[in-house]
């Protein structure tokens, strides 16, 4: 009985909770924020309430929990008026109809074009970004003096340095991993959607065209000859930090935990393939606002005046390693060689695709990777058999 | 002195339904002005059973089970009829909002017409009235006053214009006070919702510092339920949860509405289902049958040396043994998963010092399924040996001495009495470890997500993928991302499978129950 009785408080609570919880409300700013992102907006907080007596909640929210939670929690007047995403989100948000666009005015040219690019839907721009990230070639100073320039001199460097007996290896990247395979496919150009009036086109699916099979060939052609390990990312990453790694490819994220391990590292681009630069995905993470904000003029006010400016962009720069795209913040950030690094990568990709249907790509071009690479199956087959997967796919859901 | 103990419990119960009731009054006047009448109707109907039952001396009986009652009904009966009531839906990405959201977010689209105009402004209010005025200024230096719902072009000489120190800037509008940046930004919920005409356009805040010309470029038009495109002059239908229009193009959210039988029908025509589906469902009997079969053998002869009263050191045995399942199986299935690892992993190194060769462990269909089974032996054994330690303490002593007697052997005493009385108290726990790996998701997720994927396959399902893994790919990583109508319809039919296997097993103890009464 006793129990019941508590039970039957919870439940009545929990009916009345709707009441109790924060929710986007007139006059007032709701963000949701991940850790590292609070510890900025702490302070920009304080000096927005002090400037317009305007009052401002932020709610830590885990960075994947967001997009999640704006589905179930914005529609039913619960939600934020401001959210920290990253642009691939947008097709996401922008087919549910959970976020608005923002006027960015002539602070639109504060920021590299590939970070407003990524977060454009149409004619509209829907978040203030902050920062970017894309692959790269990590390298082991002390077994690499001089990284490779081109595949040529690439595949030369990998079989010399590989000594399975050592257990040491040229080069390594996670796999059966399409995000990170990307850069060798795109190349000489492959892409996952063709571009139609601007927009991306999810009936014109390119990675089974020839630039990226035969970028795939010469990538399969180290793994065939036993150059290459087939490995995934943890096992990627503590080869590396253990020295027995010349070469890895991937983000910026890896890095903190090559400084701790005290390893001698650079960030530099991925070698070209028949003269032209890999293109990898480039991510970029931004502010957006809600659709259901009742607020949507203040919020962009407050993204506009506080949060695009040098001295926050710098801070959440700082405390978030990634380099900033806003461009006075940008330019001085790249003092550092490994945000020139990414930078440099960056500059040469291209947005990953944020439409819904991307949905449809992963499992089919991931399972197309393991057959080749694991040499169960020649590249062209496999990337047919992989889009015709994504066609049908996305066939079902139109 | 036991009246008074009466007394008092009849107090304290009357203390705790007044207590509740007036919780519930309260929640009920909440919800009843958040507008969620659904909520208050089970509130209320709650509360007054609840009152009802705990108060009148006919339901006396009543009050035993109406706790269990309502939290089945909570957590087993309402979910349930959710399930079936979204299989008959498009709820997923794309289709998330209700109709009029999405009517109210498509109407409010407003676009730039050709002859736009931004206009920078100060804003005026009534003192203690939510009352504004807009002074607006074009880029030609004219100047427009909005007020009233009026806009109107006005000259610097306005006679309602006070400008009280002299400063060339206007403070008061009439009985209108200018508000300065700090007090703007605190009306600014108000001011960015107001609307003015102007020469056929509407004038609207833009930012913090502009008013623009808009115009609107979506109408609903209820009577005939479509919406227009005021710019192109296109009309849109709904269709399937989207309005659509005549070129199939559709605008930008889509609703949730009823389809009907097409989650079902698409899951039997469709051949990305119907294509792997005998293969997966196969697998998933053989994988189901095996972890059971497995698990239960090892359990089985391990609790029967563990039986054994001559055994020494039978309890540090039994800890050890029961260690894989103390353990998460989410952190043991990702360690064996390390270990399994074909390039580096420990297992395969053991192999090639003994010069072996390295079994592809991941990445061939047969080694993956193997390996499978052999992990989720290692996770499963020790509750196999729980249950049937506790069953074959039941068992008399009586009855071994007799069969020894009449001179039974080992493997005669286990088979003619151990495991026909083990199986009457077991039986039922087999039959549910059936159906739990039938759909256990997590052992093969976690270890290969399904895979290795099949050469030539229509679609991603791998080689390791049971029926559960398949339509979560296919219901949350295709098409549009997360299908929740399709997923719930694929859980149903799991659902009735698992349904009709349970029964005919249960059959089948039943019949067992037979061999207890005989004995």
């Amino acid at each position: 009985m006793k129990k019941f009785v508590v039970f039957l408080l919870v439940l009545t609570m929990l009916f009345s909770f709707n009441a109790l919880v924060a929710a986007s409300e007139e006059g007032k700013l709701l963000i949701w924020a991940d850790e590292n992102r609070i510890k900025v907006l702490d302070t920009v907080k304080d000096e927005f309430e002090e400037e317009y007596g305007i009052t401002v909640e932020i709610q830590e929210k885990a960075f994947g929990d967001i997009r999640d939670n704006m589905a179930v929690e914005a529609p039913s007047g619960e939600g934020p008026d401001i959210i920290v995403g990253a642009h691939d989100w947008l097709g996401n948000l922008v087919s549910n109809g959970l976020i608005s666009p923002i006027d960015l005015g002539d602070k639109k040219d504060d920021f590299y074009p590939v970070a407003i690019d990524a977060f454009s839907w149409g004619e509209d721009v829907y978040a203030v970004p902050y920062a970017i990230e894309s692959v790269g070639l990590i390298y082991n100073k002390d077994i690499i003096p001089d990284p490779p320039k081109n595949f040529a001199a690439f595949e030369t460097i990998v079989s010399n340095v590989t000594n399975e007996e050592k257990e040491m290896y040229g080069f390594i990247m996670p796999q059966p991993d399409p995000y990170h395979t990307f850069p060798f496919m795109s190349a000489a150009g492959g892409y996952v959607f063709g571009t139609e009036d601007g927009k991306l086109n999810p009936n014109d699916v390119g990675l089974n065209n020839e630039g990226a099979v035969l970028g795939l060939k010469k990538l399969d052609s180290l793994y065939e000859e036993g150059s290459v390990p087939f490995v995934d990312y943890q096992t990627m990453e503590s080869l590396f930090t253990n020295g027995q790694v010349g070469m890895m490819l991937t983000g910026p994220w890896a890095l903190p935990a090559l400084s701790e391990a005290g390893i001698n590292y650079g960030f530099t681009q991925l070698p070209h393939i028949e003269g032209q630069p890999p293109k990898p995905f480039v991510g970029v993470q931004g502010f957006m606002i809600s659709a259901f904000s009742k607020n949507k003029i203040l919020a962009q006010t407050f993204l506009n005046e506080f949060i695009a400016n040098k001295e926050t962009m710098t801070a959440l720069y700082e405390n978030g390693s990634r380099p900033p795209v806003y461009l006075p913040s940008a330019e001085e950030a790249a003092d550092n060689p490994d945000v020139a690094g990414v930078l440099k990568s960056a500059s040469d990709g291209v947005p990953m695709p944020s439409i819904p249907e991307m949905a449809s790509v992963w499992e089919a071009w991931s399972d197309a990777l393991e057959l080749v690479l694991t040499q169960k199956q020649d590249v062209k087959p496999a990337l047919d058999n992989a889009v015709a997967q994504i066609n049908k796919a996305i066939e079902a859901s139109q | 002195m036991k009246l008074w103990r009466n007394n008092l419990l009849h107090l304290a119960k009357i203390i705790i339904l007044s207590i509740l009731d007036a919780l519930a009054v309260w929640s009920a006047t909440i919800l009843f002005t958040e507008h969620k009448y659904i909520f208050l109707s089970v509130l209320i109907i709650v509360t007054v059973i609840i009152n009802f039952i705990y108060l009148s001396k006919k339901t006396y009986a009543l009050r035993y089970i109406l706790p269990g009652t309502f939290f089945m009904i909570l957590l087993v009966v309402y979910p349930i009829i959710y399930t079936v009531y979204v299989s008959f839906t498009n709820y997923g990405t794309g289709n998330i909002l209700t109709k009029p959201q999405v009517i109210n977010q498509i109407e409010n689209r407003y676009y730039l017409p050709e002859d736009t105009e931004g206009f920078s402004f100060e804003a005026y209010k009534l003192p203690d009235q939510k009352e504004y005025a807009v002074l607006l200024k074009n880029e030609e230096g004219k100047l427009y006053l909005a007020i009233e719902e009026k806009v109107t072009e006005v000259t610097e000489a306005d006679s309602r214009f006070v400008d009280q120190d002299n400063d060339g800037k206007i403070d008061m509008i009439g009985n209108y006070e200018h508000l300065d940046r700090a007090q703007l930004f605190k009306n600014l919920s108000v001011l960015q919702n107001l609307e003015f005409s102007l020469n056929d356009n509407i004038l609207k805040m833009k930012s913090i510092s502009q008013f623009s010309l808009y115009r609107q470029q979506y109408k609903y038009v209820e009577a005939e339920d479509k919406i227009i495109d005021l710019k192109n002059n296109i009309s849109y239908f709904p269709q399937e949860g989207s309005f659509t229009s005549p070129e199939g193009e559709k605008l930008m959210p889509g609703y949730r509405t009823y389809l009907g039988w097409k989650n079902y029908f698409t899951l039997f025509t469709d051949s990305r289902v119907s294509g792997p589906f005998l293969r997966v469902f196969i697998w998933t009997f053989e994988w189901a049958i095996l972890s059971v079969l497995t698990t239960f053998v090892l359990g089985l002869f391990l609790a029967i040396l563990l039986n054994d009263k001559t055994l020494k050191f039978r309890k540090i045995y039994r800890v050890i043994l029961i260690l894989p399942y103390a353990l998460p199986a989410f952190i043991s299935v990702l360690i064996w998963r390390g270990l399994l690892n074909t390039e580096v992993g420990v297992i395969n190194q053991i192999l090639n010092t003994l010069s072996l060769q390295s079994i592809p462990w991941l990445q061939s269909v047969f080694w993956s399924r193997f390996a499978l089974v052999v992990i989720n032996l290692w996770l499963g054994f020790p509750y196999m040996m729980l249950i049937s330690l506790g069953s074959l303490q039941s068992i008399s002593g009586e009855l071994y001495e007799a069969a020894s007697i009449d001179g039974a052997s080992a493997w005669q005493r286990f088979k003619f009495i151990t495991l026909p009385l083990i199986l009457v108290s077991l039986g039922p726990l087999l039959i549910s470890s059936f159906a739990f790996n039938f759909n256990n998701f997590n052992v093969i997720y976690l270890f290969n997500e399904g895979g290795p994927p099949i050469v030539g396959a229509q679609t991603p399902a791998g080689g390791t993928d049971i029926l559960i893994s398949y339509t979560y790919r296919l219901s949350f990583e295709s098409g549009r991302g997360a299908d929740f109508g399709l997923a719930s319809t694929v859980s149903i039919i799991i659902f009735m499978i698992t349904a009709v296997i349970t029964w005919f097993n249960f059959k089948y103890t039943g019949a067992l129950e037979e061999v207890k009464e005989n004995v």
